[in-house]
């Protein structure tokens, strides 16, 4: 057979060498042909490792059913306090401040955490969340200084994070909203708070300047993830976008429940929603009541879940329930996308979702148990 | 330059082949779950060992490979300076190194993704360890398919014995 082989080689006109440099050149075309196909997907894989693993480990340290059962058992906030020293996450921010704070102090170390470990091609929205922090805080020095705080109580109200903590730390000493918004310029909320200036002159209410900072932040966000070029992204843009979609809904049902109408509203509405377009964002701002503003979403992923709760509406005439529902929705469908790419953004997804949960229903327990005989299965039902 | 028979030297590019495609799939899967296992351990010291344990496990494909490529070189006369081979037994030692190599890197990448997604798994839930060894052992056996028939290919294709 080597006879053959050599004659088969000498036929083709090849040298031994010849031959086996083309052996050589073979392999090497096949093996990078292999490589170059099987590392693609390793490649959109790796670089979710590592923030997979850490997303998870503190996932597994968030409170199951049992711990939140343990927490509205509790006989008041301070039995609360103490439970939450037991873990390791809030026994740190507890050692430096009150509990409402440690909460606070303990979300917005949750959305700096998960931007910095964000991969490279997700990190810009979860960026923009970790600055809602400074968004709050600049609510609350409006808010302290429209009904007269004094500047140490101003100062109480702030989340000591974010990056504008110090400068914001300084304007509790200002002596009028005016004064906030004008010292606020250079800052990126400086145009949207100018705008809305004029209204807050005329009127005297904050709710302009509260809601240009809300409409700044969320409409930054949406615009964070324009581009789903892959399905990580993709699911990224269908988390933000429902928080968008969300957070408008809230204000539209909130406005037609106090009889607005759609000039009122539509300065405060984000009009590039995520499913609920400019034009139906129209349609819901012009529908004359809350009960319309509900069937006007038929046909969206949100009508199930409100049509769901009307009947309970109709009977105690609250939207707060509407407002749960959405959060709830918001909460399930998070979950939802959490279990869907398992080795890229899901577990981020599924672990700041639950957490910020979490710090929701701790602060709906704590809340609970400063009121004497707050019963436990009232705050059950009150949590997410 | 040393004279070495057309079949050693094909056999030598077995052996490359062999521990080559072999030691990339486990490097890339080891890498895969070395990177898993530091987030763990990132989080949670305690993760340290059972980060070792899983970054460890695809290791065997280069192993595999590593054999493998030793054995061509000592039976084909590379090492050891025995006889070279035949034509037709270097082109079998091609085979053999494919046979190995390429099962070895695809399984030492899958086992990497599923090292990996079980540290994940477990630092989220102690419980999970043993279905995660077992999840995470089920890729090795394709390497093991591929180093049965290098070593089947071997016996049969006249180069052990």
């Amino acid at each position: 057979m080597a006879d053959e082989i050599a004659t088969l080689i000498s036929s083709m006109g090849l040298t031994q060498d010849t031959f086996l440099v083309f052996c050589v050149i073979a392999i090497l075309v096949v093996g990078a042909v292999v490589v170059i196909i099987t590392s693609r997907p390793i490649l959109d894989v790796y670089p979710y490792l590592n923030p997979s693993s850490r997303v998870r480990a503190r996932k597994g340290r968030l409170f199951d059913e049992k711990q939140i059962s343990e927490l509205v058992e509790t006989n008041n906030v301070d039995e609360v306090e103490n439970y939450l020293r037991g873990s390791p996450d809030y026994a740190d921010v507890l050692d430096e401040y009150p509990l409402d704070k440690a909460l606070d102090v303990e979300r917005a170390n949750t959305y700096d955490f998960v931007a910095r470990l964000a991969p490279k091609e997700i990190k810009k929205p979860f960026a923009v969340m970790s600055r809602k922090t400074d968004v709050d805080n600049i609510k609350s020095l409006l808010t302290a200084k429209e009904v007269g705080l004094t500047p140490e109580e101003t100062r109480e109200l702030l989340i000591p994070c974010g990056s504008l903590y110090e400068e914001l730390d300084a304007l509790a000493d200002s002596d009028s909203v005016t004064d906030i918004v004008t010292s606020l310029d250079g800052t990126e909320y400086s145009t949207a708070l100018e705008d809305a200036l004029p209204q807050y002159e005329d009127t005297k209410m904050i709710l302009p300047l509260e809601s240009a900072l809300d409409k700044y932040y969320l409409g930054k966000l949406l615009r964070s993830t324009d581009v789903p070029s892959d399905e990580n992204k993709q699911i990224l843009y269908s988390y933000v976008g429902t928080q968008v979609d969300v957070a408008n809904l809230k204000l539209i049902i909130r406005a037609k429940e106090d009889g607005l109408d759609y000039d009122a509203i539509s300065p405060y509405i984000l009009e590039e929603g995520y499913q609920l377009r400019e034009w139906k964002l129209k349609d819901l701002m012009e529908s004359p009541d809350v009960t319309n503003v509900v069937s006007g979403l038929e046909g969206t992923k949100y009508a199930e879940a409100l049509t769901d709760v009307m009947p309970m509406y109709n009977e105690t005439g609250s939207v707060a329930l509407f407002e749960k529902a959405l959060d709830k929705y918001a909460s399930d469908y998070s979950k939802s996308l959490a279990s869907k790419k398992p080795l890229g953004i899901g577990p981020i997804i599924g672990y700041l979702s639950q957490k910020e949960n979490e710090i929701k229903n701790l602060k709906i327990i704590a809340r609970a148990k400063r009121e004497a005989d707050f019963p436990n299965s009232k705050i059950m039902e009150m949590l997410i | 330059m040393v004279e070495i028979a057309l079949g050693t030297a094909l056999a030598a590019i077995g052996a490359g082949v062999a521990i080559g495609f072999a030691g990339l799939g486990s490097g890339l899967g080891q890498g895969m779950a070395a990177a898993g296992s530091v987030g763990a351990v990132a989080e949670d010291n305690d993760m340290f060992a059972r980060g070792i344990i899983f970054s460890a496990l695809p290791e065997t494909q280069a192993i595999y490979g590593f054999l493998v490529a030793i054995l061509l070189l000592v039976f084909s006369g590379l090492l050891g300076g025995g006889q070279g081979l035949p034509t037709e037994a270097g082109i079998v030692a091609i085979g053999v190194g494919a046979s190995i190599g390429f099962a070895g890197l695809g399984s030492g990448m899958g086992q990497g993704i599923a090292a990996s997604s079980s540290v994940g798994a477990i630092v989220e839930d102690n419980d999970m360890f043993a279905r995660g060894i077992i999840f995470s052992a089920l890729p090795e056996t394709q390497a093991i398919y591929g180093f049965l028939i290098a070593i089947l290919l071997m016996v049969f294709g006249g180069i052990l014995g």
